[in-house]
């Protein structure tokens, strides 16, 4: 059949083959040898598989209806037959739907040849064993079955017959898959009265039967087939020709639609929708700036197994006023943008690595210089990309730790692909249409069955995640979202037209940013003054208006406008900051839209009447006197110039020098200052002579150096011991034997030393007798060691060195000679 | 972008820009279901709390509607997730319904079952709730009414109170809007029909009013449309006698049928006033008249002064559901945050007016705030400075130095009816003593009391010194200027009650003067912060003299 596939591709026109390699693009990766080469790869299990993977379940169905209509003995089918099967539903889809479908499959080579002829490509089967949920025909599974199914009337009966139970596997396999497996003891006859008792019938004469799934294999309705995972016991397979007679109500291939199921659900007004997200998309960045400026004042450490800690994510989360997992989704979304990144701890560097901590990169600067939408932009460009999935943070692993957030628990290499399915989904309905989560999937479900199954929960993720973000609004994609989503698939379909990325970064953004931009509020420079201190900024403020409402004022409450309050701390911390009371009389009476309230006015007076009503300053020392004449006469003296005095009070001089020289300078100029301490009595000093430390004297030593010391008994045994041990060694050294010793590359070496020291060895260990033992090191040196064989076994000697008591291991190639001692 | 006067915050707070062409509209549209929080000249901030939605799902508003208002008004976009947090907030209430099962009695009934399972597992709620009786429906004990509204509220699903109400004991009132004994006639006021009217439709609830707003004519109006024995809790005797004056000049009452049960009389008739203070007073540990509640069928219960309302009472009024509540108050805000309780036992908010729209209107005085910062002599400020902290308020508060101010200001106001007022007796001594005028206090008879009042409204007495006895509900219509030399360190209930005094209509309209003496650098000043903020907030002009601009000989000027 290959030979076949590639002689039909052989003979297609040059621009047939280029379109079945755009429909297939994996083809060419890499590209094929030669046309043999490509069909085999086109026939590959993994080719095939991912081909499929792209269908919508209707295309899926009428491949199937292909498959059942394959002849017997040629394998092929044809148009017509397939439409004929496809059509014999009770509803039925339309022809031109039908025949649509085919030529989408012919045009992937699925299906290949003449419409009369069509073949099927190979590998089919394996992928899916049961075309459209059904078995395999009975004559292939048991002749009995296909006795039974030969004749339809008897078939009839059999399956009318059956009690509700056993009718109930009956259907439940019949939706398909047509295999089930059974639990061990099934088959078996349970126990009288348990309520899976069938009760007996006239087929059987009257004798109870057992279960459901026994009484339908004893009336030959499902077969017992090999495989599966229980072995062969386990597993009953519906034949087709059943299937079918009991799918009579849906049709063949099941329920058909040959288009997508229809949205109920409610269509947004487009401002609405527009409206709702860009205000999320405020909430977003706003978010993520609150977010990242709690990482900057605190970075989050990250945890050995990566990530951070969940902790860390709570009280991120407390501090900004999120919930956890939108903050979650943040932190990856802003790493993934780049605003954030790993970096060593100073002076953590140790063995396993650097501790790191999670803080905002250099990016994130030049992402806070952005407009509104633009930082909403970098951030959602991000989200669509990052291969994450953050709904599984605060989840648990295969091990059952927690998954944390930034950790590689949360990988999956195909979230970017969820997140376009799911999009896409949105942006081909109709603008502003807000189908519920469960037509999404439904719609996801039909477009791509073999890729959605599974991804049910990842889906629905995305929708939420969508919806944090601001891409949909009210349920529905967004108007920007579209334009996003449109531009980001555009840069990646189609790189030629933009090689080198100019179009997407350039520097106003996208069309995306400047229809987000449109919806967004202006920034303002003014705001309004009231008289219980608050200012009001309706709408965002300008970088400039932010930088001195920052400093002038304590943020209040933020969103569309923000309210910020003026206090006595924040008129302080203004002062302190180098404004002056008549700056800020100015800044509020330039930015106020509205008159500046008495209360203000007073209040700024007020504090700044207070400021620096207390002076802080450093001094070394200080010299006091009730006699006020007397300081001025040291301060104007001359000769304590030096000591760089100045008057702090009438009473009161300081100086930067330290208080002994302040002290001995003075004392120089012939006045007469007594030292004080911190409670105000005078400290009195002496002149201290000057002492080395303290040391032993020579009289503690032993009085008569000749006299023998005497030692305990327990020390003059260990000594001994520690001899005659010493001595020993040397003994053994210099015993061992000559084949041992000679290690001289002249020396001779026994032909059949290595042969001998097994048999050596081996009676060493029955006897637990000392062996020399000859060998060669992992250097190829060679030594010789007097051990007590322990074991020997698996290519190994284990050995005891009595002199280092401890267990040595050889290996027995190495082994060149064994001798018994003495 | 539409040029709306509503920004909506990210915190649930909705700033109202009130010069704004549609800010008028906004505010009907969004009165019913944001709380305002405060009124300053430019901004008004409201808050979207989960109470003050429900509040409005009781009245009849649902999510649908709200979303919309703060859609249409919005000048910014508003965030999706606070729509939705909105809509689902909403959404909780009324799931579950208490209700009358002609079979069952009391029953609790869920529209949505899952929470009807979700709240029965609840331990919270245990031994309040009977048998299941089907899948929706689990009897309730009677008695555990008001416990059950009260549990079910904490738990984020308040139940909706349809089990209706007893009529009580007829009797019959009407308004006697010809007047009686030869009084001028009389209406009722717009806002207070409206009040009366959506209290009535809702069953019970509260009612928010400020003071000098005629909140005793409320009471008097739902007490005619009840046609039913009321009884009346009110925070003391002098309130009490109050409103027995007014309702025997108001309604077709007589004194025959008001009864005082207070400390000093214990009458019970088919209208009867009670003071908290009688009702939470024990002996041995109980509560000795409880009976009260149960002396006759009520058909209606007033709670004047709801945010002061001690917690006893509350445990009462839990076995109360039956009857018809109406709550009176200026502000819902309480101090111990039980506003949960008043919304569970007594009802939702029913009705609420800003106090700057009835100011304007014309019903209440237009007050002007001035504060008058004293620079203690430096004696004073070296007693203070080396003073315990905890005496700092009280030495700062009490300074010699203010006396002299307070005469100044009352030589700017001859002839004006005055009242002085503060918190520590001997400053209120010394000031009576000092200012020659008489002092009313806690130790002062009920008898002494009515004498100067009585006096004081005749005008006989032009200046009163009065301690904190004066805060609340004592009517003083002709107070024109209020000193306050100290309070309780900045409360925000004490400030609108005292601004209250102030601020009753005046014969002639003349403005009213609220001025709060206090003490500069000192801790007196960070309270009178909060006082300042308060009242701005509540949208009064507020200004900060100094006591030298107040006490020295005006400077002649030249233009």
């Amino acid at each position: 059949m290959s030979t076949s596939l590639a002689d039909h591709l052989r003979s297609l026109p040059d621009e047939s083959l280029a379109a079945l390699l755009q429909l297939r693009p994996d083809l060419v990766v890499p590209v094929p040898a030669d046309v043999a080469a490509l069909a085999i790869r086109a026939q590959s299990r993994v080719s095939v598989s991912r081909a499929l993977d792209g269908l919508d379940q209707f295309t899926l169905q009428i491949l199937d209806a292909a498959r059942l209509t394959r002849d017997p003995v040629d394998g092929t089918t044809s148009v017509d037959g397939v439409l004929a099967l496809a059509t014999s539903g009770p509803n039925r889809p339309a022809p031109t739907a039908v025949r649509a479908a085919i030529d989408r499959l012919r045009a992937r080579f699925l299906l290949y040849g003449a419409e009369s002829a069509l073949y099927l490509v190979g590998g089919m089967d394996e992928i899916s064993p049961y075309p459209a949920g059904l078995g395999r025909p009975a004559a292939e599974l048991d002749a009995h079955t296909a006795a039974l199914c030969a004749d339809p009337a008897k078939l009839r009966r059999t399956v009318l017959s059956a009690p509700p139970s056993a009718r109930a596997i009956l259907d439940r396999l019949a939706a398909g898959p047509p295999v089930g497996s059974v639990p061990p003891g099934a088959l078996q006859a349970p126990a009288v009265g348990t309520k899976d008792e069938v009760p007996p019938d006239d087929t059987n004469g009257g004798a109870p039967t057992g279960s459901p799934v026994r009484w339908l294999v004893d009336h030959r309705l499902l077969v017992r087939v090999s495989g599966g995972k229980g072995g062969t016991a386990g597993m009953v397979e519906l034949p087709r020709e059943i299937g079918l007679l009991l799918r009579r109500e849906t049709g063949p291939l099941g329920p058909l639609s040959s288009s997508p199921p229809e949205v109920v659900g409610p269509v947004r007004e487009p401002k609405a929708a527009d409206s709702a997200g860009a205000g999320q998309t405020m909430e977003v960045v706003r978010h993520t700036e609150a977010l990242l400026e709690q990482l900057a004042a605190e970075p989050a450490p990250v945890l050995r197994s990566g990530g951070i800690g969940v902790r860390d994510l709570r009280r991120l989360a407390r501090a900004t006023g999120l919930d956890e997992p939108a903050a979650a989704l943040l932190l990856e979304v802003a790493y993934a943008a780049g605003l954030t990144g790993e970096m060593d701890l100073p002076g953590s560097v140790g063995r396993y690595g650097a501790d790191q901590q999670v803080l905002p990169t250099a990016g994130y600067e030049m992402w806070r210089a952005g407009s509104l939408a633009q930082r909403w932009e970098q951030l959602a460009r991000a989200w669509l990309a990052m291969t994450r999935q953050v709904g599984l943070v605060g989840q648990r692993d295969d091990r059952d730790r927690p998954i944390t957030v930034l950790s590689a628990e949360a990988e999956r290499a195909g979230a970017p692909a969820a997140r376009r399915s799911v999009l896409g989904v949105l942006a081909d309905l109709e603008p502003a249409s807000a189908p519920d989560v469960e037509e999404v999937l439904a719609l996801l479900d039909w477009r791509a069955p073999r890729r959605s199954r599974g991804r049910e929960t990842a889906h629905r993720e995305v929708l939420t995640e969508a919806a944090t973000l601001g891409v949909t609004g009210l349920g529905a994609l967004t108007s920007y979202g579209r334009l996003l989503l449109a531009e980001a698939t555009a840069s990646e379909d189609d790189p030629s037209d933009d090689p080198l990325g100019l179009l997407t970064d350039t520097e106003d953004g996208g069309s995306a940013v400047r229809a987000l931009d449109t919806l967004l509020p202006a920034p303002v420079d003014h705001f309004l003054l009231q008289a219980d201190l608050t200012v009001v900024v309706p709408g965002p403020p300008e970088p400039a208006l932010a930088a001195e409402l920052d400093v002038v004022t304590e943020p209040e409450s933020a969103g569309g406008a923000s309210v910020h309050r003026v206090t006595t701390g924040s008129v302080r911390r203004a002062l302190d900051a180098g404004y002056s009371a008549d700056d800020l009389h100015d800044l509020f009476r330039r930015r106020s839209r509205t008159p500046v309230p008495q209360g203000l006015t007073y209040l700024v007076d007020d504090v700044a009447r207070k400021h620096g009503g207390l002076r802080i300053g450093s001094a070394g020392a200080y010299l006091r006197s009730d006699d006020e004449a007397l300081l001025a006469e040291v301060l104007a003296d001359r000769r304590v110039e030096v000591l760089a005095l100045r008057r702090l009070a009438p009473t009161v001089l300081v100086t930067p020098y330290q208080g002994g020289r302040l002290l001995s300078v003075l004392r120089e100029a012939g006045y007469a200052p007594v030292a004080e301490d911190a409670t105000g009595s005078t400290v009195l000093s002496r002149p201290k002579a000057r002492r080395a430390p303290a040391r032993g004297a020579v009289a503690t030593r032993a009085l008569d150096p000749l006299a023998t010391p005497r030692l305990p008994l327990p020390r003059l045994l260990g000594v001994v011991e520690q001899i005659r041990r010493g001595d020993a060694v040397a003994r053994a050294a210099r015993r061992a034997p000559a084949i041992m010793r000679g290690g001289a590359p002249d020396g001779p070496v026994p032909a059949h030393g290595h042969h001998d020291a097994l048999a050596v060895l081996q009676q060493a260990v029955r006897d637990k007798a000392l062996v020399w033992v000859g060998y060669v090191d992992a250097h190829g040196a060679t030594a010789s060691r007097l051990v007590r064989p322990v074991s020997l076994g698996a290519g190994y000697l284990r050995a005891e060195d009595e002199r280092t008591e401890m267990l040595h291991t050889f290996a027995l190639h190495r082994i060149t000679a064994a001798v018994l001692e003495g | 972008m539409s040029g709306g006067p509503l920004i909506v915050q990210s915190d649930k707070t909705l700033l109202l820009e009130i010069d704004h062409p549609d800010a008028q509209a906004c505010r009907m549209a969004i009165a019913p279901f944001a709380e305002l929080e405060r009124s300053p000249e430019h901004v008004h901030t409201y808050r979207l709390t989960p109470l003050g939605l429900w509040n409005a799902r009781a009245a009849g508003h649902d999510a649908e509607g709200v979303v919309d208002a703060l859609i249409k008004y919005s000048r910014y976009p508003v965030p999706h997730a606070l729509l939705v947090d909105v809509a689902e907030t909403m959404d909780r209430y009324g799931r579950l319904q208490l209700a009358n099962d002609p079979a069952h009695g009391l029953v609790l009934r869920a529209l949505d079952r899952l929470v009807l399972v979700e709240v029965a597992k609840s331990k919270k709620l245990a031994g309040m709730l009977g048998n299941r009786i089907d899948d929706d429906t689990i009897a309730v004990h009677p008695s555990e009414r008001g416990r059950l509204k009260q549990a079910l509220l904490k738990l984020g699903w308040p139940a909706e109170d349809l089990a209706g109400y007893v009529d009580g004991e007829a009797h019959p009132i009407e308004l006697a809007e010809a007047g009686t004994d030869g009084g001028r006639p009389w209406t009722l006021r717009s806002y207070q029909r409206e009040a009366v009217e959506a209290f009535w439709a809702g069953g019970s609830g509260v009612v928010v009013l400020p003071c000098g707003a005629g909140k005793t004519l409320v009471g008097a109006a739902a007490m005619a449309e009840a046609k039913a024995t009321t009884l009346i809790l009110v925070t003391n005797t002098v309130a009490g006698r109050q409103w027995k004056r007014e309702l025997i000049a108001r309604t077709s009452l007589t004194e025959e049928e008001i009864g005082e049960y207070s400390g000093e009389r214990k009458e019970i008739r088919p209208v009867t006033i009670a003071t908290y203070q009688v009702l939470t007073s024990r002996r041995g540990g109980a509560f000795t008249h409880l009976d009260l509640f149960g002396a006759r069928d009520w058909g209606l219960v007033v709670y004047d002064e709801v945010h002061l309302l001690p917690a006893p009472i509350f445990r009462f009024t839990a076995d109360l559901q039956a009857r018809r509540r109406l709550g009176l108050t200026a502000t819902l805000v309480r101090e111990d945050g039980r506003e949960g309780d008043v919304f569970s036992l007594i009802g939702p908010k029913r009705y609420d007016a800003p106090w700057k729209d009835i100011e304007s209107q014309g019903w209440i005085a237009p007050a002007e705030c001035v504060e008058v910062r004293v620079t203690l002599t430096d004696t004073e400020r070296m007693a203070y400075a080396t003073a315990e902290a905890e005496e700092h308020y009280r030495m700062a508060a009490t300074a010699r130095t203010k006396l002299p101010v307070v005469r100044a200001l009352l030589d700017r106001h001859p002839g004006e009816q005055t009242l002085v007022i503060g918190a520590y007796i001997d400053q209120l001594h010394q000031l009576g003593e000092y200012l020659d005028v008489p002092i009313v206090q806690g130790s002062t008879t009920n008898k002494e009391r009515e004498r100067l009042f009585d006096a004081f409204r005749t005008g006989e007495i032009r200046t009163l010194v009065i301690s904190k006895v004066g805060n609340f509900s004592i009517d003083l219509p002709e107070a024109a200027v209020a000193i306050q030399v100290s309070g309780t360190f900045g409360s925000r209930q004490e400030e609108a009650q005292r601004l209250g005094r102030v601020l009753r209509p005046k014969a002639d309209g003349r403005q009213a003067h609220f001025y709060t003496v206090v003490s500069r650098d000192t801790i007196d000043t960070e309270y009178a912060a909060h006082r300042q903020r308060f009242l701005a907030e509540q949208g009064y002009a507020y200004t900060i003299v100094d006591a030298d601009d107040v006490l020295g000989p005006t400077l002649p000027s030249f233009d």
